[in-house]
């Protein structure tokens, strides 16, 4: 575990720490809705998901909003939650700045990524 | 790492030995190891996707796959990681804000009994695809 207290300033180290907790509280909707939408309104629940549904539920404009806002929350949430545990190992304390630039740029990365990943299955049906 | 930090950390005399855990340990090592799993699981549910954009008639191949019993007993203990991390970090959540520090062992068995509650619920609803329709 790591002997340096602090590894970044305090102030960004506190803004870090209300954005995990105010992303934490947004995650338990959008995951329920996310969740729900998928595998349990408006389908057979003992049909396993298919690209022509997934087509379906892009349709609506509110659903391609929840999984947009959900990709950029998690992924907040996940590798700012990954730096919490990786800073407490001494081996990533000495190199933090590396740490975040490195997670910076996965988050970046994963967010255009998942917004592209999205684009063949918008909009198909006309809606 | 060296023999002797693996036992400070790990052994009989550290804080990770189970018997020297309290529950607010047991809380915070739970929440560590289902947020790294659910670190990985996002990952791996991205690449899944990425499939589908990439090949449509696969990834209808691969959704087939995962509606097998043993794929669904693996997204119900996702879900069961998904229902403690969310809840004990709720938990958090009120501790940060001031409420319930006092009473903390009580507030994390009341976590854990949501939590427990909902977990059935969820196998209430996945069963379906695990044991079949009835």
């Amino acid at each position: 575990m790591a002997d340096k207290r602090l590894a970044t300033s305090k102030v960004a180290g506190t803004w870090a720490w209300f954005f995990q907790r105010l992303s934490a509280v947004l995650l338990i909707v959008l995951l329920g809705v996310h969740i729900w939408i998928t595998h349990f309104a408006d389908i057979d629940p003992e049909v396993h998901i298919t690209v022509a549904g997934v087509e379906t539920r892009l349709d609506q404009l509110l659903y391609i909003a929840v999984d947009y806002a959900l990709l950029a929350v998690v992924l907040f949430h996940g590798l700012n939650g990954a730096r919490t545990v990786m800073l407490d190992f001494d081996m990533f304390a000495k190199r933090h700045r590396a740490v975040d630039a490195a997670l910076f740029i996965v988050g970046v990365v994963s967010l255009i990524w998942g917004i592209i990943v999205l684009f063949p299955f918008i909009g198909v049906n006309g809606g | 790492m060296k023999v002797s930090s693996f036992k400070w950390l790990f052994g009989r005399n550290s804080e990770f030995w189970p018997t020297n855990m309290n529950t607010g340990m047991w809380a915070w090592v739970g929440h560590r190891l289902t947020g790294i799993l659910l670190v990985v699981y996002l990952f791996l549910h991205l690449s899944f996707l990425s499939q589908a954009s990439l090949n449509h008639d696969s990834f209808d191949q691969l959704m087939e796959t995962m509606a097998q019993p043993l794929f669904v007993l693996l997204d119900f203990l996702l879900v069961c990681a998904v229902i403690f991390h969310a809840m004990n970090g709720l938990r958090v959540v009120l501790f940060d804000m001031g409420i319930g520090i006092r009473k903390q062992k009580l507030v994390f068995w009341i976590m854990m009994a949501i939590s427990a509650v909902l977990v059935l619920v969820g196998f209430w609803l996945i069963s379906v695809l695990i044991f079949g329709g009835a």
